[in-house]
Protein backbone atom coordinates (compact mmCIF):
# COMPACT_ATOMS: atom_id res chain seq x y z
CA UNK A 1 0.00 0.00 0.00
CA UNK A 2 2.76 2.81 0.48
CA UNK A 3 3.88 3.64 -2.77
CA UNK A 4 6.29 6.28 -1.66
CA UNK A 5 8.87 5.46 1.20
CA UNK A 6 10.37 9.15 1.59
CA UNK A 7 9.31 11.17 4.70
CA UNK A 8 6.09 12.80 3.85
CA UNK A 9 4.92 14.86 6.26
CA UNK A 10 2.57 17.90 4.72
CA UNK A 11 2.78 21.04 5.60
CA UNK A 12 -0.71 22.55 6.91
CA UNK A 13 -0.68 26.51 5.62
CA UNK A 14 -3.87 28.12 6.51
CA UNK A 15 -5.27 30.77 4.84
CA UNK A 16 -6.38 30.86 1.05
CA UNK A 17 -3.37 32.48 -0.57
CA UNK A 18 -2.04 30.54 -3.66
CA UNK A 19 0.49 32.87 -4.73
CA UNK A 20 3.32 30.80 -3.13
CA UNK A 21 2.82 27.95 -5.37
CA UNK A 22 6.01 26.74 -7.06
CA UNK A 23 4.23 26.78 -10.91
CA UNK A 24 3.13 29.91 -10.42
CA UNK A 25 6.45 31.24 -9.57
CA UNK A 26 8.15 29.54 -12.15
CA UNK A 27 5.68 30.93 -15.10
CA UNK A 28 6.34 34.55 -13.63
CA UNK A 29 9.95 34.30 -14.17
CA UNK A 30 9.24 32.72 -17.97
CA UNK A 31 7.12 35.62 -17.91
CA UNK A 32 9.44 38.34 -17.15
CA UNK A 33 12.24 37.19 -18.96
CA UNK A 34 9.99 37.05 -22.18
CA UNK A 35 7.63 39.63 -21.70
CA UNK A 36 9.59 41.55 -25.05
CA UNK A 37 8.66 38.59 -26.92
CA UNK A 38 5.00 38.91 -25.87
CA UNK A 39 4.79 42.65 -26.55
CA UNK A 40 5.68 41.97 -29.75
CA UNK A 41 3.58 39.17 -30.40
CA UNK A 42 0.49 41.45 -28.91
CA UNK A 43 1.39 44.19 -31.25
CA UNK A 44 1.70 41.67 -34.59
CA UNK A 45 -1.97 40.13 -33.50
CA UNK A 46 -3.16 44.02 -33.71
CA UNK A 47 -2.27 45.34 -30.11
CA UNK A 48 -1.21 48.36 -31.22
CA UNK A 49 -0.87 50.97 -28.22
CA UNK A 50 -2.80 48.62 -26.17
CA UNK A 51 -0.16 46.12 -26.07
CA UNK A 52 1.54 47.49 -22.82
CA UNK A 53 -1.32 46.99 -20.71
CA UNK A 54 -2.39 43.61 -22.50
CA UNK A 55 1.04 42.13 -21.52
CA UNK A 56 -0.04 43.18 -17.97
CA UNK A 57 -3.71 41.34 -18.29
CA UNK A 58 -1.73 38.11 -19.44
CA UNK A 59 -0.19 37.94 -16.09
CA UNK A 60 -3.69 38.72 -14.16
CA UNK A 61 -4.94 36.05 -16.36
CA UNK A 62 -2.84 33.19 -15.53
CA UNK A 63 -2.41 34.30 -12.00
CA UNK A 64 -6.32 34.66 -11.37
CA UNK A 65 -6.21 30.88 -13.13
CA UNK A 66 -3.24 29.72 -10.81
CA UNK A 67 -2.52 26.49 -13.36
CA UNK A 68 -0.98 23.78 -12.21
CA UNK A 69 2.97 22.39 -13.65
CA UNK A 70 2.84 23.44 -17.08
CA UNK A 71 5.00 21.41 -19.91
CA UNK A 72 6.14 24.15 -21.81
CA UNK A 73 5.57 27.43 -20.07
CA UNK A 74 6.67 30.04 -23.08
CA UNK A 75 3.55 28.25 -25.42
CA UNK A 76 1.12 28.71 -22.50
CA UNK A 77 2.34 32.50 -22.50
CA UNK A 78 1.78 32.66 -26.06
CA UNK A 79 -1.75 30.89 -25.78
CA UNK A 80 -2.61 33.12 -22.93
CA UNK A 81 -1.84 36.50 -24.81
CA UNK A 82 -3.53 35.20 -28.33
CA UNK A 83 -6.79 34.11 -26.18
CA UNK A 84 -7.00 37.35 -24.98
CA UNK A 85 -6.50 39.19 -28.23
CA UNK A 86 -9.39 37.02 -29.59
CA UNK A 87 -11.50 37.35 -26.55
CA UNK A 88 -11.15 41.06 -27.00
CA UNK A 89 -11.73 40.99 -30.90
CA UNK A 90 -15.15 38.84 -29.90
CA UNK A 91 -16.55 41.62 -27.37
CA UNK A 92 -15.30 44.22 -29.74
CA UNK A 93 -17.64 43.08 -32.45
CA UNK A 94 -20.33 41.70 -29.66
CA UNK A 95 -20.93 45.34 -29.03
CA UNK A 96 -20.67 46.33 -32.33
CA UNK A 97 -23.53 43.96 -33.38
CA UNK A 98 -25.50 44.82 -29.77
CA UNK A 99 -25.25 49.31 -30.94
CA UNK A 100 -26.40 47.72 -34.67
CA UNK A 101 -29.34 45.46 -33.13
CA UNK A 102 -30.42 48.86 -30.82
CA UNK A 103 -30.39 50.70 -33.96
CA UNK A 104 -32.27 48.80 -35.85
CA UNK A 105 -35.17 48.14 -33.32
CA UNK A 106 -35.94 52.23 -32.55
CA UNK A 107 -36.63 49.80 -29.06
CA UNK A 108 -37.36 51.67 -26.00
CA UNK A 109 -35.71 51.38 -23.24
CA UNK A 110 -31.78 50.86 -23.03
CA UNK A 111 -31.77 48.37 -25.28
CA UNK A 112 -28.79 46.49 -23.89
CA UNK A 113 -29.00 42.68 -25.28
CA UNK A 114 -27.71 41.41 -21.74
CA UNK A 115 -30.95 42.77 -20.68
CA UNK A 116 -33.72 40.41 -22.94
CA UNK A 117 -35.70 38.41 -20.91
CA UNK A 118 -33.69 35.33 -20.36
CA UNK A 119 -35.91 33.05 -21.68
CA UNK A 120 -35.51 34.75 -25.18
CA UNK A 121 -31.47 34.63 -24.61
CA UNK A 122 -31.76 30.89 -23.79
CA UNK A 123 -33.77 30.01 -26.83
CA UNK A 124 -31.52 32.22 -28.83
CA UNK A 125 -28.90 29.92 -27.57
CA UNK A 126 -30.67 26.83 -28.37
CA UNK A 127 -31.08 28.23 -32.28
CA UNK A 128 -27.30 28.72 -32.30
CA UNK A 129 -26.24 25.49 -30.88
CA UNK A 130 -28.61 23.63 -33.60
CA UNK A 131 -27.39 25.73 -36.03
CA UNK A 132 -23.76 24.26 -35.39
CA UNK A 133 -24.57 21.52 -34.49
CA UNK A 134 -26.04 20.72 -38.11
CA UNK A 135 -23.45 22.40 -39.62
CA UNK A 136 -20.73 20.33 -38.02
CA UNK A 137 -23.13 17.44 -38.86
CA UNK A 138 -23.36 17.93 -42.23
CA UNK A 139 -19.43 17.37 -42.44
CA UNK A 140 -19.62 13.71 -41.54
CA UNK A 141 -19.57 11.94 -38.09
CA UNK A 142 -15.30 11.86 -38.15
CA UNK A 143 -15.42 15.86 -38.43
CA UNK A 144 -17.42 16.36 -36.15
CA UNK A 145 -16.10 13.88 -33.86
CA UNK A 146 -12.89 15.26 -34.07
CA UNK A 147 -14.06 18.85 -33.86
CA UNK A 148 -15.72 18.12 -30.79
CA UNK A 149 -12.94 16.24 -28.94
CA UNK A 150 -10.44 18.89 -29.92
CA UNK A 151 -12.22 21.96 -29.14
CA UNK A 152 -14.53 20.93 -26.65
CA UNK A 153 -12.67 18.28 -24.82
CA UNK A 154 -8.94 20.20 -25.39
CA UNK A 155 -7.81 16.92 -26.25
CA UNK A 156 -4.34 17.59 -28.28
CA UNK A 157 -4.63 16.93 -32.00
CA UNK A 158 -1.86 13.85 -32.19
CA UNK A 159 -4.15 11.74 -29.52
CA UNK A 160 -7.15 12.71 -31.49
CA UNK A 161 -5.07 11.12 -34.45
CA UNK A 162 -4.56 7.90 -32.57
CA UNK A 163 -8.02 7.73 -31.25
CA UNK A 164 -9.45 7.88 -34.42
CA UNK A 165 -7.20 6.32 -36.22
CA UNK A 166 -6.30 8.36 -39.31
CA UNK A 167 -2.83 10.61 -39.86
CA UNK A 168 -1.91 13.73 -38.43
CA UNK A 169 -2.62 15.50 -41.81
CA UNK A 170 -5.82 13.99 -42.19
CA UNK A 171 -7.16 15.25 -38.40
CA UNK A 172 -5.51 18.80 -39.58
CA UNK A 173 -7.67 18.66 -42.78
CA UNK A 174 -10.74 17.51 -41.02
CA UNK A 175 -10.36 20.57 -38.65
CA UNK A 176 -10.10 22.83 -41.66
CA UNK A 177 -12.98 21.22 -42.42
CA UNK A 178 -14.96 22.04 -39.65
CA UNK A 179 -13.48 25.76 -39.05
CA UNK A 180 -14.22 26.62 -43.00
CA UNK A 181 -17.85 25.71 -42.34
CA UNK A 182 -18.09 27.88 -38.43
CA UNK A 183 -16.59 30.56 -40.21
CA UNK A 184 -19.46 30.64 -42.54
CA UNK A 185 -21.83 29.66 -39.99
CA UNK A 186 -20.65 32.88 -38.00
CA UNK A 187 -20.80 35.33 -41.34
CA UNK A 188 -24.47 34.42 -42.26
CA UNK A 189 -25.50 34.99 -38.56
CA UNK A 190 -23.75 38.24 -38.20
CA UNK A 191 -25.43 39.02 -41.91
CA UNK A 192 -29.18 38.27 -40.44
CA UNK B 1 -12.47 40.46 -69.41
CA UNK B 2 -10.86 44.42 -69.18
CA UNK B 3 -7.65 45.04 -66.98
CA UNK B 4 -9.56 46.55 -64.13
CA UNK B 5 -11.80 43.41 -63.69
CA UNK B 6 -9.18 41.52 -63.71
CA UNK B 7 -7.33 43.16 -60.92
CA UNK B 8 -10.44 42.81 -59.20
CA UNK B 9 -10.50 39.23 -59.53
CA UNK B 10 -6.52 38.81 -58.54
CA UNK B 11 -7.37 40.47 -55.05
CA UNK B 12 -10.19 38.18 -54.76
CA UNK B 13 -8.33 35.50 -55.04
CA UNK B 14 -5.56 37.32 -52.80
CA UNK B 15 -8.11 37.70 -50.05
CA UNK B 16 -9.05 33.91 -50.32
CA UNK B 17 -5.84 33.18 -50.55
CA UNK B 18 -4.98 35.06 -46.85
CA UNK B 19 -8.10 33.68 -45.29
CA UNK B 20 -7.37 29.68 -46.14
CA UNK B 21 -3.78 30.91 -44.83
CA UNK B 22 -5.89 31.90 -41.28
CA UNK B 23 -7.74 29.10 -41.02
CA UNK B 24 -4.88 27.01 -41.52
CA UNK B 25 -3.25 28.79 -38.82
CA UNK B 26 -5.86 28.85 -35.97
CA UNK B 27 -6.24 24.70 -36.71
CA UNK B 28 -2.69 25.28 -35.80
CA UNK B 29 -2.58 27.56 -33.19
CA UNK B 30 -5.58 25.58 -31.16
CA UNK B 31 -3.54 22.93 -30.34
CA UNK B 32 -2.38 22.91 -26.95
CA UNK B 33 0.94 21.23 -27.95
CA UNK B 34 1.45 23.96 -30.56
CA UNK B 35 4.98 25.76 -30.19
CA UNK B 36 5.92 27.71 -33.28
CA UNK B 37 4.83 31.07 -32.19
CA UNK B 38 7.67 32.77 -33.45
CA UNK B 39 6.67 31.63 -36.71
CA UNK B 40 3.25 32.53 -36.28
CA UNK B 41 4.65 36.23 -35.37
CA UNK B 42 6.19 36.41 -38.49
CA UNK B 43 3.55 36.02 -40.60
CA UNK B 44 1.67 37.91 -39.27
CA UNK B 45 3.86 40.83 -39.52
CA UNK B 46 4.01 40.52 -43.15
CA UNK B 47 0.74 41.94 -43.79
CA UNK B 48 -2.05 43.51 -41.19
CA UNK B 49 -4.71 41.72 -43.53
CA UNK B 50 -3.16 38.27 -41.89
CA UNK B 51 -4.25 39.17 -38.41
CA UNK B 52 -7.67 40.31 -39.22
CA UNK B 53 -8.65 37.26 -40.98
CA UNK B 54 -6.86 34.91 -37.88
CA UNK B 55 -9.34 37.19 -36.13
CA UNK B 56 -12.20 36.00 -37.92
CA UNK B 57 -11.99 32.51 -38.19
CA UNK B 58 -10.10 32.19 -35.05
CA UNK B 59 -13.85 34.29 -32.98
CA UNK B 60 -15.99 31.93 -35.27
CA UNK B 61 -14.68 28.77 -33.96
CA UNK B 62 -14.55 30.70 -30.44
CA UNK B 63 -18.10 31.62 -30.89
CA UNK B 64 -19.10 28.32 -32.13
CA UNK B 65 -17.08 26.10 -29.49
CA UNK B 66 -18.96 28.33 -26.72
CA UNK B 67 -22.78 27.24 -28.41
CA UNK B 68 -21.30 24.10 -27.89
CA UNK B 69 -20.29 24.18 -24.52
CA UNK B 70 -23.15 26.37 -22.94
CA UNK B 71 -25.88 24.84 -24.99
CA UNK B 72 -28.73 25.02 -22.64
CA UNK B 73 -30.15 21.16 -21.42
CA UNK B 74 -33.46 20.34 -23.18
CA UNK B 75 -36.23 19.69 -20.25
CA UNK B 76 -34.71 17.52 -18.22
CA UNK B 77 -33.76 19.32 -15.40
CA UNK B 78 -31.82 16.79 -13.70
CA UNK B 79 -28.21 17.26 -12.54
CA UNK B 80 -26.85 14.45 -14.74
CA UNK B 81 -26.60 14.55 -18.39
CA UNK B 82 -26.65 11.61 -19.93
CA UNK B 83 -23.69 10.50 -21.71
CA UNK B 84 -24.54 7.12 -23.54
CA UNK B 85 -21.61 6.26 -25.07
CA UNK B 86 -19.55 6.21 -22.15
CA UNK B 87 -22.11 5.16 -19.88
CA UNK B 88 -22.26 1.75 -21.47
CA UNK B 89 -19.00 0.78 -20.15
CA UNK B 90 -19.78 1.83 -16.50
CA UNK B 91 -20.41 -1.34 -14.54
CA UNK B 92 -23.59 -2.04 -11.92
CA UNK B 93 -23.85 -1.57 -8.43
CA UNK B 94 -22.55 -5.03 -7.79
CA UNK B 95 -18.76 -4.27 -9.28
CA UNK B 96 -19.15 -0.94 -7.14
CA UNK B 97 -19.96 -2.77 -3.97
CA UNK B 98 -16.91 -5.06 -4.39
CA UNK B 99 -14.75 -1.78 -4.88
CA UNK B 100 -16.08 -0.77 -1.16
CA UNK B 101 -13.87 -3.78 0.31
CA UNK B 102 -10.74 -3.07 -1.64
CA UNK B 103 -10.93 0.41 0.02
CA UNK B 104 -11.74 -0.83 3.50
CA UNK B 105 -9.03 -3.27 3.25
CA UNK B 106 -6.78 -0.08 2.52
CA UNK B 107 -7.69 1.93 5.00
CA UNK B 108 -6.78 -0.85 7.48
CA UNK B 109 -3.13 -1.09 6.37
CA UNK B 110 -2.52 2.21 6.41
CA UNK B 111 -4.16 3.32 9.21
CA UNK B 112 -1.65 4.39 11.73
CA UNK B 113 -0.35 7.12 8.96
CA UNK B 114 -3.16 8.84 8.57
CA UNK B 115 -4.31 12.19 9.60
CA UNK B 116 -7.60 14.33 8.74
CA UNK B 117 -7.64 17.98 7.55
CA UNK B 118 -11.15 19.63 8.10
CA UNK B 119 -12.54 23.19 7.49
CA UNK B 120 -15.29 24.93 9.26
CA UNK B 121 -18.05 26.08 7.29
CA UNK B 122 -17.18 29.08 5.27
CA UNK B 123 -14.14 28.77 5.84
CA UNK B 124 -11.24 27.64 3.11
CA UNK B 125 -7.73 26.45 4.05
CA UNK B 126 -4.55 25.35 1.82
CA UNK B 127 -2.65 22.44 2.39
CA UNK B 128 0.80 22.24 0.84
CA UNK B 129 1.71 18.45 0.18
CA UNK B 130 5.07 16.96 0.75
CA UNK B 131 5.87 16.41 -2.82
CA UNK B 132 5.21 20.40 -3.78
CA UNK B 133 1.48 19.48 -4.51
CA UNK B 134 -1.67 21.32 -3.23
CA UNK B 135 -5.17 21.12 -1.80
CA UNK B 136 -7.16 24.03 -1.55
CA UNK B 137 -10.58 22.92 0.90
CA UNK B 138 -13.33 24.80 0.61
CA UNK B 139 -15.40 25.12 3.42
CA UNK B 140 -17.40 22.74 5.43
CA UNK B 141 -14.75 19.66 4.49
CA UNK B 142 -13.10 16.93 5.65
CA UNK B 143 -9.90 15.19 4.26
CA UNK B 144 -7.57 12.36 5.02
CA UNK B 145 -3.95 12.67 4.41
CA UNK B 146 -1.20 9.90 5.10
CA UNK B 147 1.73 11.05 6.60
CA UNK B 148 4.18 8.57 4.69
CA UNK B 149 2.11 8.56 1.36
CA UNK B 150 2.61 12.26 0.01
CA UNK B 151 0.45 10.51 -3.17
CA UNK B 152 -2.82 9.41 -0.93
CA UNK B 153 -6.15 11.44 -0.12
CA UNK B 154 -9.35 10.96 0.88
CA UNK B 155 -12.15 13.08 0.49
CA UNK B 156 -15.00 12.33 3.31
CA UNK B 157 -16.91 15.31 2.89
CA UNK B 158 -17.34 18.75 1.13
CA UNK B 159 -14.84 20.42 -1.67
CA UNK B 160 -11.46 20.44 -2.54
CA UNK B 161 -9.11 21.66 -5.62
CA UNK B 162 -6.54 18.75 -6.08
CA UNK B 163 -3.25 20.88 -7.92
CA UNK B 164 -0.58 17.68 -8.40
CA UNK B 165 2.59 17.04 -9.79
CA UNK B 166 1.92 14.32 -12.04
CA UNK B 167 4.26 11.39 -11.81
CA UNK B 168 3.17 8.67 -14.11
CA UNK B 169 5.42 6.14 -12.02
CA UNK B 170 3.65 6.82 -8.55
CA UNK B 171 0.25 8.21 -9.23
CA UNK B 172 -1.41 10.18 -6.95
CA UNK B 173 -4.64 8.87 -5.84
CA UNK B 174 -7.83 10.28 -4.43
CA UNK B 175 -10.55 8.11 -2.90
CA UNK B 176 -14.25 9.88 -2.88
CA UNK B 177 -16.51 7.79 -1.06
CA UNK B 178 -16.31 3.87 -2.74
CA UNK B 179 -14.34 5.60 -5.97
CA UNK B 180 -10.81 6.25 -6.77
CA UNK B 181 -9.41 8.86 -9.22
CA UNK B 182 -6.09 8.90 -10.24
CA UNK B 183 -4.74 11.86 -11.89
CA UNK B 184 -2.86 11.53 -15.12
CA UNK B 185 -1.60 15.27 -14.41
CA UNK B 186 -2.93 18.25 -12.91
CA UNK B 187 -5.32 20.44 -11.54
CA UNK B 188 -8.97 18.94 -10.67
CA UNK B 189 -11.91 19.94 -8.16
CA UNK B 190 -13.62 17.16 -6.38
CA UNK B 191 -16.95 17.27 -4.07
CA UNK B 192 -18.65 14.84 -2.04
CA UNK B 193 -22.09 15.99 -1.00
CA UNK B 194 -24.35 13.09 0.38
CA UNK B 195 -23.33 10.53 -1.31
CA UNK B 196 -23.27 12.61 -4.15
CA UNK B 197 -19.60 12.23 -5.78
CA UNK B 198 -18.26 15.24 -8.80
CA UNK B 199 -15.09 15.58 -9.81
CA UNK B 200 -14.27 18.46 -12.68
CA UNK B 201 -10.86 18.70 -14.66
CA UNK B 202 -8.86 21.37 -15.67
CA UNK B 203 -5.99 20.65 -16.30
CA UNK B 204 -4.58 17.03 -17.38
CA UNK B 205 -6.55 14.31 -17.18
CA UNK B 206 -8.49 12.49 -14.28
CA UNK B 207 -9.37 8.30 -14.49
CA UNK B 208 -12.00 7.30 -12.58
CA UNK B 209 -11.86 4.22 -11.15
CA UNK B 210 -8.75 2.52 -13.26
CA UNK B 211 -9.28 -1.43 -13.47
CA UNK B 212 -13.16 -1.07 -13.08
CA UNK B 213 -14.82 1.47 -14.82
CA UNK B 214 -12.10 3.17 -15.41
CA UNK B 215 -13.41 6.49 -17.41
CA UNK B 216 -11.28 9.11 -18.27
CA UNK B 217 -12.36 13.09 -17.25
CA UNK B 218 -10.44 15.33 -19.77
CA UNK B 219 -10.35 19.25 -19.29
CA UNK B 220 -13.59 20.75 -19.23
CA UNK B 221 -15.32 17.89 -18.45
CA UNK B 222 -17.41 16.93 -15.41
CA UNK B 223 -17.81 13.32 -14.12
CA UNK B 224 -21.02 12.88 -11.42
CA UNK B 225 -21.88 10.28 -9.91
CA UNK B 226 -25.43 9.67 -8.22
CA UNK B 227 -26.33 6.50 -6.64
CA UNK B 228 -25.41 4.15 -9.58
CA UNK B 229 -25.90 6.24 -12.44
CA UNK B 230 -22.74 7.92 -13.72
CA UNK B 231 -22.72 10.93 -15.75
CA UNK B 232 -20.25 12.98 -17.73
CA UNK B 233 -20.97 16.44 -18.61
CA UNK B 234 -19.29 19.60 -19.98
CA UNK B 235 -17.68 22.41 -17.25
CA UNK B 236 -16.07 26.03 -18.20
CA UNK B 237 -12.22 25.39 -17.09
CA UNK B 238 -12.09 28.65 -15.81
CA UNK B 239 -15.11 27.45 -13.69
CA UNK B 240 -13.25 24.20 -12.10
CA UNK B 241 -11.60 25.83 -8.60
CA UNK B 242 -13.95 28.77 -9.44
CA UNK B 243 -15.40 28.79 -5.82
CA UNK B 244 -11.78 29.87 -4.48
CA UNK B 245 -12.33 33.63 -5.44
CA UNK B 246 -15.95 33.47 -3.72
CA UNK B 247 -17.84 32.81 -6.09
CA UNK B 248 -19.64 29.57 -7.36
CA UNK B 249 -21.61 28.95 -10.82
CA UNK B 250 -24.47 26.72 -10.97
CA UNK B 251 -25.64 24.78 -14.16
CA UNK B 252 -29.15 23.61 -14.05
CA UNK B 253 -28.54 22.25 -10.39
CA UNK B 254 -31.17 20.89 -7.92
CA UNK B 255 -31.63 23.60 -5.32
CA UNK B 256 -30.52 21.04 -2.86
CA UNK B 257 -27.14 21.25 -4.40
CA UNK B 258 -27.18 24.42 -4.22
CA UNK B 259 -28.19 24.54 -0.66
CA UNK B 260 -25.07 22.38 -0.15
CA UNK B 261 -23.10 23.88 -1.93
CA UNK B 262 -23.43 27.71 -0.68
CA UNK B 263 -23.96 26.65 3.10
CA UNK B 264 -20.39 25.35 2.94
CA UNK B 265 -18.96 28.52 1.48
CA UNK B 266 -20.95 30.87 3.44
CA UNK B 267 -21.16 29.26 6.75
CA UNK B 268 -24.93 30.43 6.88
CA UNK B 269 -26.85 26.99 6.60
CA UNK B 270 -29.04 26.98 3.65
CA UNK B 271 -31.86 23.95 2.68
CA UNK B 272 -34.16 23.12 0.09
CA UNK B 273 -37.63 22.71 1.08
CA UNK B 274 -37.75 19.80 -2.06
CA UNK B 275 -35.66 18.80 -4.36
CA UNK B 276 -37.79 20.56 -7.09
CA UNK B 277 -36.74 23.78 -9.31
CA UNK B 278 -33.06 23.95 -10.83
CA UNK B 279 -30.85 26.69 -10.71
CA UNK B 280 -28.19 28.16 -13.44
CA UNK B 281 -26.06 31.49 -13.00
CA UNK B 282 -23.22 32.48 -10.87
CA UNK B 283 -23.44 33.85 -7.21
CA UNK B 284 -20.85 35.99 -5.25
CA UNK B 285 -20.21 34.21 -1.82
CA UNK B 286 -19.52 37.42 0.15
CA UNK B 287 -22.59 39.58 -0.17
CA UNK B 288 -25.02 35.79 1.04
CA UNK B 289 -23.15 35.97 4.28
CA UNK B 290 -24.45 39.71 5.31
CA UNK B 291 -27.54 39.29 4.05
CA UNK B 292 -28.71 35.71 3.26
CA UNK B 293 -31.96 36.69 2.80
CA UNK B 294 -30.93 37.90 -0.56
CA UNK B 295 -30.55 34.90 -2.20
CA UNK B 296 -34.09 34.91 -3.24
CA UNK B 297 -34.00 37.25 -5.68
CA UNK B 298 -31.01 35.44 -7.16
CA UNK B 299 -32.40 32.16 -7.30
CA UNK B 300 -36.07 33.42 -8.32
CA UNK B 301 -37.51 31.50 -5.10
CA UNK B 302 -38.79 32.36 -2.04
CA UNK B 303 -36.74 31.48 1.21
CA UNK B 304 -38.02 31.61 4.88
CA UNK B 305 -35.88 31.51 7.77
CA UNK B 306 -36.72 28.19 10.22
CA UNK B 307 -34.03 29.04 13.56
CA UNK B 308 -30.70 28.95 12.09
CA UNK B 309 -31.34 28.20 9.18
CA UNK B 310 -32.73 29.48 5.68
CA UNK B 311 -35.22 27.35 3.89
CA UNK B 312 -34.91 27.88 -0.20
CA UNK B 313 -38.74 27.17 -1.44
CA UNK B 314 -39.42 26.97 -5.44
CA UNK B 315 -42.28 28.76 -6.42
Amino acid sequence: MHRSLFDALPLIATGAKLSTEPSLAGLEAVFLENREKLLRFLRSRGAGDAAEDLVQEIWLRISAAAPGPISSPLSYLFRTADMLMIDRYRSVRQAEKRDRDWSELHAAGDGEASDQPSAERHLVARQDAAQVMAALESLGPRVAGVFRRHRVDGVPQRQIAEEFGISLSTLESDMRTAYRALREWKERRDEA
Amino acid sequence: MSPSCLQETDAMLHDETIRERALEWAVRTGDPEFTDWDAFTDWLDEDPAHGAAYDVVAAAVADATDVFVTAPVPANDDVLVPAPQVRRRWLPGALAASLVLAVGFGLWQGGDNRYAVQTAPGEVRTVTLADGGSVVLSGGTRIELDRKDARYARLENGQALFSIRHDARNPFAVEVGEDRLVDAGTVFDVELDDGRMRVAVSEGLVLFNPGKEDVKVAPGHMLARQGDSYALSNVSPEQVGEWRSGRVTFDNAPLDIVAARLSRMTGVAFAAEDRGGAFSGSILIAPLRKDPQSLAALLGTTIRRDGERWIIVAE
